[in-house]
């Protein structure tokens, strides 16, 4: 009786290379590996995060803009630079797989929900990278000064993860489409802009003096909408 | 293995004002295979992306049972093996990196597919990117093979490959069917391929 309660409890559980964890796990690696090999996404991003980064210092450095005009202006500049840093990289994430045919291997292979997730594990390193990257340069480029360092951190984690999940979702949209770059902006715009009022505000109360407030919550409310959204709205996109 | 029988019927397929697809029907068991030739345009990988469930029919109907159960179309994609020349696997990666990236989404281990290249002898060591037409195929077969599918969907499964390399995938394709497995194969002419129960010509 002993022996048969062990074999059903071990034909049960499964080994962990073979769950829905492991499939996202393996996406991410894979997608980090083809990532390091080409270079595609971080030359891009990096570019141009950096190129946007010097044109703003050099237009309004720490000596052309007094602070009571930066603490207004340069919380949204610093969105703006990693909006577009993001939306020039990570439409990629779908768009390649498409484009180099390797979709079709994927859709006969992948369960969509670990896909997805793995692929929103991969866009959220980057976003998170880049915003590692951007952020003290751009802080220290500005001479801008934080009075909440917490609140700007939970805003760029919570903003982050928003603009990784958004992109995401778009990318996967937009992937079998004709005219992939236009759709981007077309389809983004109404999923980002809400996170991109939402974060603008943070990072001005970070820079002002103000707390989260209702702000924080909408963007926690926020990126768990469009996060159900995406889980739901996924395998319809990616299957015919 | 467990049965698994495929049929169709009077599938419909359109592309705008093109219609590639029109009443299209057959019906495949287990160990047998269904041969669909038809020249360029016709309809064979069309058809056969439906019934891998990659493209939806406007029309008609396709039904996999296995052991009298309907399978839904994503339990389907879980049991079919494709080969096709518009299906590639990452360039970027090493051959036995493909292989084991697969066998861990399919949640299955990468022993089949190691031992499918081996049998066509195609070095697991080389980038995915740097192979030949011919050493694609014969990964392409790996692939396909790699989670013991019940149903091959075969779209022009020869093409590129040396006299050794049909070789070995005409024995691997006999052995699937010996197993109890089906499989579709499309081509533009005429293929000379034991078990073949049904043939397809959409040219007519």
């Amino acid at each position: 009786m002993l022996q048969v309660t062990s074999t059903s409890a071990a034909e049960t559980a499964l080994p962990l290379r073979f769950t829905w964890l492991s499939e996202v796990v393996a996406v991410f690696v894979k997608d980090w590996r083809c990532e390091f090999r080409t270079r595609y996404a971080l030359n891009t991003l990096a570019l141009f995060a950096f190129t946007t980064m010097v044109v703003v210092s050099i237009s309004l450095g720490p000596i052309g803009i007094d602070r009571a005009r930066g603490t207004k202006v340069l919380p949204v500049l610093l969105w703006v630079i990693l909006l577009f840093s993001v939306a020039a990289g990570l439409p990629r994430a779908f768009v390649q797989e498409e484009e180099s045919q390797t979709a079709t291997a994927l859709r006969l292979s992948a369960t969509p929900s670990a896909l997805f997730c793995g692929k929103l594990l991969y866009c959220l390193t980057l976003v998170g990278a880049l915003e590692l990257l951007v952020t003290p340069v751009f802080v220290t480029l500005m001479n801008l000064e934080v009075v909440s360092p917490a609140l700007l951190a939970g805003t760029l984690a919570a903003g982050g993860y928003g603009l990784a999940v958004g992109s995401t979702l778009v990318a996967a949209i937009i992937a079998q489409a004709r005219t992939k770059g236009t759709l981007f902006s077309v389809l983004a715009f109404p999923v980002l802009l809400p996170l991109l009022l939402l974060v603008v505000e943070l990072t001005f109360n970070a820079v002002a003096g103000g707390g989260g407030g209702v702000a924080l919550s909408q963007l926690l409310l926020y990126d768990a909408s469009v996060t159900v959204a995406g889980l739901m709205l996924f395998p319809v996109v990616w299957n015919p | 293995m467990p049965n698994t029988t495929l049929r169709f019927e009077n599938l419909r397929r359109r592309f705008g004002r093109l219609s590639v697809l029109e009443g299209v029907s057959g019906e495949v068991a287990p160990g047998q295979a269904l041969l669909v030739t038809g020249p360029n345009g016709s309809g064979k990988s069309t058809l056969l992306r439906c019934l891998a469930g990659l493209l939806s029919p406007e029309k008609g109907t396709i039904e996999y049972r296995e052991d009298e159960k309907v399978l839904e179309t994503e339990e389907r994609r879980r049991r079919v093996g494709y080969v096709a020349p518009d299906l590639a696997l990452y360039s970027e990666l090493t051959v036995a990196e493909n292989l084991e990236f697969f066998a861990r989404i399919r949640r299955t281990g990468p022993e089949r597919g190691f031992e499918v290249l081996d049998r066509l002898g195609l070095p697991t060591d080389r980038m995915a990117g740097a192979l030949s037409s011919g050493m694609r195929q014969r990964l392409r077969w790996a692939w396909a093979l790699l989670h013991r599918p019940q149903v091959l969907l075969l779209d022009e499964p020869f093409q590129n490959l040396d006299a050794g390399g049909e070789q070995g995938t005409r024995a691997l394709l006999l052995e699937h069917l010996d197993r109890g497995g089906l499989a579709v194969v499309a081509n533009p002419s005429n293929l000379e391929i034991d078990r073949v129960a049904g043939h397809l010509d959409l040219g007519r």
